[in-house]
């Protein structure tokens, strides 16, 4: 059980820890994850040490919980947003290298005091504001899903690579690649089923978040497909605001990246300055406008399409 | 984003000890002051994120306290009661005029996000036309600059023996905007000072919400100010539903923009990020579709919450037709959703026909409960499969928005006293025994996915460890597969003026 979590955070077998497990969300969260197959070994809520939730032992902190079970290496977050901060330095702090920070209203000064934080580390976080990471070889982190049967029925192996700034969006590019006779728009203009039981899968789901300064980006991401042997075709939902769409093109354009690319972009008619309903897609400027990017990942040789019924098409074309 | 104005910005700078020029604020139809602190005085109107004040009348310069009065008046008037009061500043011998910004830089591949502390000796009048002037400092948030360093990169067109005041009045303003998680932190101007000191003389900030600490909600958010003054009765509507049920995001905004002549007038229901993105995308395309509002519910909010919000999408007036639709992939469980919209359009006074999406847990319960469920509706209803994105949808947008309305009556108000009040979420649940005259557990009881009702000898009662989640299974069950012995009530917000 290596899957993508090798290629991000140099983790061969995730043990985790389960922040807030105390709480309504992070207790059904817990079972949702565990049920689909991973190791959540120790849950942490300040206070609340000495608990057990579902046969998972509670610690107060992540170092408390780490010395417990030295294996720990990965850590779920499902704390309120002004709590965020501080429970992602303790995991820091207790060395775990990989972490998934699910809320949503994150303040940016948080976001960027994070990122600082962590920059001079070993740690990998995904998020602010992300649904997880889910990969077929086993193992899902945050929310993916709903239900650990609806996640098992819906997202199967195979060799798409799905990263996305939208919570909705990656769980429909993962499930929708997964989903035998989808109809969608094929490459001679026609719309209709696009393949039948072999549907090309997905190696990987991952939620780099919608908040405008994300732990891992979708440049991360794809690094990380790129190194991953399962994953031929990397499909992104990206949109306005942040580098991030920008950062990816010039990374295709140095060679960086090699791996067939379908993104579909997001925002064409986003004005600039009005917010959005993901904090990140507000254009500050003009290289985080829709056209901009759009350019920029065209000039790289990356597919961009505007619907999103075209994505699976352009997948399968680049598959063939 | 939301702004303070210069008043509350002055409050929380001179309490990192930076100077601000003297002033008295004050409030909106309280008596002029006895005395001034000098003349002459400037009174400026306090609108958060208000701009171009002088042109519009909002700042004016006063040099006798018998003028004050009328002054006032005539702010007021300009202001048209946006405003929060009035700030009677002192008026200063300025020898230069600088201008300093506090910001965020959200970072790339190439370079770590942080603070920026931005500054021009070139004064602040027209900044925005001439960043040449502008020295750009940038810091990390974990690390500020010193007096020191700031001191280090102002231009060598600031004078040697007002540096270090400068530096150390720019060094209070990263402090502020750190401590109270600013966006944007900007004095323009600070005024040097024949005396060789400095002093902010206007001054602004912007904030996020989310950002404020619970003890400094007083001094950020104002009640009443021009933000909830703004939201349409609908709206507060929404923001009723949303303070007795805070769970998820129940957003809602209507479009203020009048519809062009003889476009389709669609109010939407749209869940989360992805299909606000979606329907964007959609629309662009399609001059011809007027979206009355934008709406946001996601995040694990209950059906009985959906509902609410969806009676109040549906009174909207003038709207044709309602498309409801996420992303297409959503993690609420999709038939709870269903039912919400169900019972909405049962029990709305204006229901319109619809075009809804279903897209992600349990899709495929919410299509066939919709397909049962539809005789019941006084409205046309089509519904679609997740892999029909709302491109595709807005074809049918005109034939369902033209189709003729059904002959089938709202059911009639519960009677008689609830069996039980829900407080979280809240609503309240009808049992009728009368109705369910049987031994054996009703349809209603059993589709209850928590175990919160219970059956017991014939009887209703609850499992106290268990809790309601406001699904609305019971009611759907009562009535497709019982004798609708449980009816939800779910109470609107009063008329708001």
């Amino acid at each position: 059980m290596a899957g993508i979590l090798k290629h991000l955070a140099g983790i061969e077998t995730p043990e985790t820890l389960v922040f807030g497990i105390t709480g309504r969300q992070g207790r059904s969260k817990s079972r949702l994850m565990k049920k689909y197959g991973t190791h959540i070994i120790a849950g942490c809520t300040p206070g609340k040490g000495g608990q057990e939730i579902d046969g998972v032992p509670v610690f107060n902190s992540a170092a408390e919980a780490v010395e417990a079970f030295p294996r720990l290496n990965t850590a779920v977050l499902f704390v309120p947003a002004g709590a965020v901060k501080k429970a992602a330095m303790d995991a820091i702090d207790a060395g775990l290298a990989f972490l998934v920070l699910a809320a949503d209203g994150v303040p940016v000064h948080d976001e960027i005091i994070l990122k600082e934080y962590a920059a001079t580390r070993d740690t990998v976080y995904l998020g602010p504001n992300t649904v997880g990471l889910l990969d077929t070889d086993g193992y899902l982190f945050g929310l993916i899903g709903g239900s650990a049967t609806w996640a098992k029925r819906n997202y199967l192996p195979g060799k798409v690579g799905v990263i996305s700034r939208s919570g909705g969006l990656s769980q429909l590019l993962g499930a929708f690649h997964c989903r035998p006779d989808l109809p969608g728009l094929r490459s001679d203009g026609s719309f209709g089923p696009l393949w039948g039981d072999d549907f090309p899968g997905v190696s990987a789901v991952v939620c780099v978040g919608g908040d405008p300064v994300p732990g891992v980006s979708i440049l991360d991401a794809a690094r990380a497909f790129e190194k991953d042997p399962r994953t031929e075709v990397i499909a992104v939902y990206g949109e306005t605001g942040t580098t991030q769409e920008n950062d990816l093109a010039r990374a295709v354009t140095a060679g960086e990246i090699s791996k067939p690319i379908v993104v579909f972009l997001g925002g064409k008619f986003t004005q600039a300055g009005v917010a959005q309903s993901h904090a990140g897609a507000m254009i500050r400027n003009k290289e985080e406008s829709w056209g901009a990017k759009k350019e920029a990942l065209e000039t790289a040789g990356i597919t961009v399409v505007e619907r999103p019924d075209a994505v699976f098409g352009a997948v399968l074309g680049k598959l063939d | 984003m939301s702004a303070l104005p210069e008043y509350r910005t002055r409050v929380i700078l001179e309490g990192e000890g930076v100077p601000v020029v003297q002033g008295i604020f004050l409030e909106t139809g309280s008596a002029p002051p006895d005395a001034l602190p000098g003349t002459p005085v400037y009174l400026k109107a306090q609108i958060p994120g208000a701009t171009s004040r002088k042109a519009q009348g909002l700042v004016r310069r006063v040099d006798s306290i018998d003028d004050i009065p009328i002054e006032l008046k005539a702010i007021e008037q300009a202001a048209d009661g946006a405003m929060e009061g009035i700030l009677i500043a002192s008026g200063l011998d300025i020898i230069k005029e600088y201008y300093a910004a506090c910001t965020l830089d959200f970072g790339s591949e190439e370079r770590l996000p942080g603070g920026v502390l931005v500054f021009s000796a070139e004064g602040g009048s027209g900044v925005e036309e001439r960043s040449g002037s502008l020295v750009s400092i940038p810091f990390l948030l974990i690390a500020p600059p010193s007096p020191g360093d700031i001191m280090d990169a102002l231009p060598s067109s600031v004078p040697e023996a007002s540096a270090e005041s400068l530096a150390s009045l720019l060094h209070g303003m990263i402090g502020t905007f750190l401590k109270y998680r600013l966006t944007v932190l900007e004095a323009n101007p600070v005024g040097l000072l024949a005396d060789g000191s400095v002093t902010v003389v206007d001054c602004r900030a912007e904030f996020e919400k989310s950002a404020v600490r619970k003890g400094d909600r007083d001094l950020f958010i104002t009640p009443g100010s021009k933000g909830s003054a703004d939201l349409t009765p609908l709206e507060r509507k929404v923001a009723a539903i949303n303070a007795a049920d805070p769970s998820g995001t129940g957003f809602f905004r209507q479009n203020r923009e009048v519809p062009p002549a003889g476009a389709l007038r669609v109010a939407t229901n749209l869940c989360g990020g992805g299909g606000k993105m979606l329907w964007e995308m959609t629309t662009g395309y399609r001059p011809s579709i007027f979206t009355m509002n934008e709406s946001d519910t996601s995040g694990g909010l209950s059906a009985f919450k959906s509902c609410r919000i969806l009676k109040v999408i549906l009174s909207q007036e003038g709207a044709q037709v309602l498309i409801l639709t996420g992303s297409g992939m959503a993690f609420q469980n999709q038939h709870h959703l269903a039912a919400a919209v169900w019972k909405a359009l049962r029990e709305s006074p204006t229901p319109l026909p619809c075009l809804l999406r279903f897209g992600g847990t349990d899709e495929n319960r919410a299509r066939e409960l919709f397909e049962r469920v539809s005789g019941s509706l006084p409205v046309q209803v089509r519904t679609y499969p997740a892999e029909i994105f709302p491109n595709a949808m807005a074809d049918d947008l005109e034939v369902i928005a033209l189709s003729e309305a059904l002959s089938v009556d709202p059911p009639p108000p519960a009677q008689g006293e609830p069996f039980l009040t829900v407080e979280v979420p809240p609503g309240r649940i009808f049992f009728y025994p009368e109705l369910w005259p049987f031994e054996e557990s009703p349809p209603s009881v059993t589709a209850c996915p928590t175990g919160f009702l219970k059956w017991e000898d014939g009887t209703l009662s609850v499992d106290t460890e268990a809790r309601c989640i406001g699904c609305l299974m019971c009611e759907c069950a009562a009535l497709l597969d019982g004798n609708s012995e449980i009816r939800i009530e779910l109470d609107m917000p009063e008329e708001v003026d």
